[in-house]
């Protein structure tokens, strides 16, 4: 049964000289699992939006958006909030009461449903996402994951047909990101509950969806079933960078037969080819004798009778080096951060800058043409109406910028792309010349062209002779740019080395391409490294052409 | 049977309620240091022996009235000493330590209020006299949260990226206003999508009601039944001048009645229901335990 259809359907926001949304067209069936994908800007949360009439931006609109055959104007306002579920990508920001039990009955309420119905479905939809053991806390106190379960939990407490929902995993780490994916699988499994969801992260998504909708610049450019959409997507190379990496291989090697999405399919995948060179050449890493950041048994923690958040945490960071730092929420990533740029002081332990040891910067000075840490969150650093505002304020000549900011010039930071306002923080604390940049999480929460951008100038920025330490969750965009890697766990590191050796290591906390080719080859990590040897291979059943 | 700390708002609120108004409208001697016994035990009842510093406090607070009453006020014939020809009495002294020793039980009834009454049970008596009212609280409270973690980081990372020059005075206050100013945008912007949020769910779409996780039980009936009996009987004597006491110029308790004696054994019934039953939670519990 039809669930959704929207036909020739064009926005204009108010001012703009452009469409928004270019003639889309497209269906959706009753149990349907469709993601949709494009690039920052190409309009996809304009569309979601325009599918849930509540929070439609205002603008001139043309064409037909229909729900369970009935158009989207003429849907009775209660009908509307019930029957089509939102969730939106800052759990923070959505998420309405201050305690866990009556966020889930806020829909509810509003509705001005019975005490004992409301307090069935929420003892229901409780069970359901395993929301018992956190019931009674305060929204507050839980994770970004948790606070991402809340907020669907709450959603779908109102038993909506229809779940529409615009990056909802942006904000989360990989593992949580994939929990949060299998979580929407078993609704749509269990309830054939249709969902519609945008997404950066392909790889965890694709796998499960049914229909994959492709938009570029407005314009829906492709329209059905994943494996046949990606085959035909060859010469994009913007797309292409952000499809799964079995995907990515298949596309690169420009091979023949169904594309393979998920990790098994990849493998299976490569084997069809011979197989029988089992490594590339690893390019020798030599780093520099001097030291950029030394820390020496390092221990700290957030209150007297809390665990050590750092216990004994011992880390060496090299001149000119671009090093990631791995590992699961809580183990203490971005308070390493914290105190490596002083912050917060460590408990016990050595900190040394530069061979000088930290207490000895005195008056902010470790602050000036020295250390520069970016949060995760950096929004938190713009405070002007306007980028130009904003550079000027941070006394920054974007002349001098390794990158070009001068097309954004007159807008304002928070309508930015994450891309964006990456990169503008960046400038922001670039315009204090640091020696040594610590970044947390540089790249969630973006797509990967964006993703790739932000990298060519960190490795521009490295080969100028800055020091790079970045915080990620993000082990693909880890193994394909650092020079070295260390993983984190309980407040120190476990394990370090440069990337192919690193990751070929791992056997979980790894790439997919790594996951994928390990029986095969040894140390392939990266997308490049497996294109590369299948390539030296060759299929089954042909000659080497090398 | 439920333990008092674990009833319904309601019986808790009136509870609160007749105890510290009975106490706060009579200056009586007995009346004060029963509601002052019963409000220091269920205290220490339900938070054992710790913070002795806080007790201490409190009662250094009671001789600091004790002495200080009689140095203010003259009033009263039983003088004790003549200190700078002003006469030291002690019905005056005998009047601080009364009312020292009402605002001390206050004191120890508001603690151990603020500890039951937590913020979801405060919002839910709110959200009796209007679903909105306690809507708006509900938000505020988890706004204020935010706003203040959010200040918080803020600070430490517009520090860590060198945005402030040097450390004085001034440029902290500039710092201040900086922060101020992000946090500003950033609150209007969160605003937008948290009422977005709550649109897409219906808010607004006809009347609303409101869903709490308590249940009135029949303990609460017991309970309620009782504080309002008991708060009742005090009251009539204490209105009918049967519980009276007069201070200056000589302390005088007003005579004895049998309608006073039940206006008193009635408060000290009052006082003590919640220790009961929770003594009597105890107790079950215990039994329970020994007899797995």
């Amino acid at each position: 049964m039809e669930i959704l259809s929207v036909e020739h359907l064009n926005f204009r926001y108010p001012k703009s000289k452009t469409n928004a949304l270019n003639e889309i067209s497209f269906k959706l069936e009753q149990g349907d699992f469709a993601v949709l994908c494009g690039a920052t800007g190409s309009g996809k949360s304009t569309l979601l939006r325009m599918l849930k009439k509540e929070i439609s931006p205002l603008g001139e609109k043309s064409g037909e958006i229909s729900f369970c055959g009935i158009s989207l104007e003429k849907l009775a306002n209660r009908q509307s909030a019930t029957e089509i579920g939102f969730v939106m990508q800052r759990p923070e920001q959505q998420i309405v009461t201050d305690k866990v039990w009556h966020e889930l009955a806020f829909g509810l309420e509003n509705l001005g449903l019975s005490h004992e119905t409301i307090s069935c479905r929420v003892a229901e939809i409780a069970c359901y996402f395993g929301i018992e053991k956190w019931f009674d806390r305060e929204v507050a106190e839980l994770s970004g994951g948790q606070k991402q379960i809340l907020s669907l939990a709450s959603v779908m407490v109102m038993n909506p047909k229809m779940l529409i929902l615009d990056e909802p995993t942006a904000q989360l780490d990989p593992i949580t990101a994939s929990d949060f994916m299998n979580t929407l699988y078993r609704l749509n499994q269990d309830f054939s509950l249709t969902i519609l969801l945008s997404e950066h992260r392909l790889e965890d998504a694709l796998p499960h969806a049914d229909k994959l909708l492709v938009m570029e610049n407005g314009r829906l450019t492709a329209d059905g079933e994943p494996h046949k959409v990606i085959a035909e997507m060859r010469d994009n190379a913007e797309l292409i960078c952000g499809m799964p990496s079995a995907s990515r291989i298949y596309l690169e090697l420009g091979a023949k037969g169904e594309c393979p999405l998920s990790v098994r399919e990849g493998k299976r995948f490569i084997q069809q080819y011979k197989n029988e060179i089992r490594q590339t050449e690893i390019k020798e890493y030599t780093h520099s004798k001097n030291k950029a950041l030394e820390m020496k048994d390092v221990y700290f923690r957030y209150e007297r009778n809390l665990p050590d958040i750092l216990s004994g945490l011992d880390l060496t960071v090299y001149e000119k080096e671009f090093f990631c730092i791995l590992g699961g929420n809580g183990s203490g990533k971005t308070t390493t951060l914290s105190v490596a740029s002083g912050i917060k002081k460590a408990l016990s332990g050595k900190i040394e800058i530069f061979g000088k040891n930290i207490r000895s910067y005195k008056n902010q000075s470790l602050y000036r043409e020295c250390v520069a840490l970016l949060p995760q969150d950096v929004q938190m650093l713009f405070l002007c109406n306007t980028v130009r505002e904003e550079l000027e304020d941070a006394q920054c000549s974007a002349e001098t910028l390794p990158f070009d900011l001068s097309a954004l010039m007159e807008q304002h930071p928070y309508d930015l792309s994450g891309g964006e306002q990456q990169l503008l923080a960046l400038a922001k604390v670039l315009a204090q010349k640091p020696k040594l940049l610590l970044l947390d999480e540089p790249v969630k929460a973006l797509d990967s062209a964006s993703k790739r951008r932000l990298a060519e100038v960190l490795l521009k920025l490295r080969d100028s002779g800055v020091t790079i330490v970045a915080v990620t969750h993000d082990v693909e965009f880890a193994s394909e740019y650092a020079d070295r890697c260390a993983m984190f766990f309980r407040g120190k590191i476990v394990s370090q080395g440069e990337p192919k050796q690193f990751f070929s290591e791992n056997s979980f906390y790894t790439t997919a391409v790594s996951r994928m080719t390990r029986e095969m080859y040894s140390n392939a990590v990266t997308v490049s490294d497996a294109v590369k040897l299948c390539r030296i291979n060759g299929l089954k059943g042909t000659e080497n052409d090398t | 049977m439920k333990s008092f700390s674990s009833m319904h708002p309601i019986t808790q609120a009136v509870w609160f309620i007749l105890t510290a108004l009975c106490v706060m409208f009579s200056m009586n001697p007995i009346i004060a240091v029963v509601s002052f016994t019963g409000a220091f035990v269920l205290y220490i009842f339900r938070n054992g022996a710790k913070g002795l510093k806080t007790h201490l406090w409190f009662f250094a607070m009671w001789i600091g009235i004790v002495i200080i009453n009689p140095l203010i006020s003259h009033n009263g014939a039983t003088v004790f000493l003549v200190i700078n020809k002003q006469p030291i009495t002690m019905e005056s002294a005998v009047y601080g330590a009364v009312s020292g020793t009402v605002i001390l039980s206050v004191l120890y009834l508001f603690r151990t209020f603020s500890q039951i009454m937590t913020s979801d049970r405060l919002m839910y008596l709110c959200g009796k006299l209007s679903p909105k009212l306690s809507l708006v609280m509900s938000m505020a409270l988890r706004y204020t949260a935010l706003f203040t973690q959010q200040t918080r980081k803020v600070q430490q990372y517009q520090k860590a990226t060198g945005l402030y020059k040097e450390d004085n005075i001034i440029d902290t206050i500039r710092g201040g206003v900086r922060i101020f100013s992000i946090m500003l945008t950033w609150a209007l912007e969160h605003g937008i999508t948290t009422a977005d949020s709550m649109t897409a769910r219906g808010y607004g779409t006809g009347k609303r009601t409101q869903y709490a996780v308590y249940r009135f039980s029949s303990a609460d009936t017991v309970m309620l039944i009782l504080s309002v009996l008991f708060g009742a009987v005090t009251f009539t004597a204490q209105i009918s001048g049967k519980m009276n006491m007069e201070f200056y110029p000589k302390l005088s308790l007003t005579e004895i009645t049998p309608h006073g004696i039940t206006g008193y054994i009635s408060y000290g019934i009052l006082v003590i229901l919640p220790i009961v039953s929770e003594i009597t939670e105890n107790i079950k519990w215990k039994y329970y335990l020994s007899n797995i």
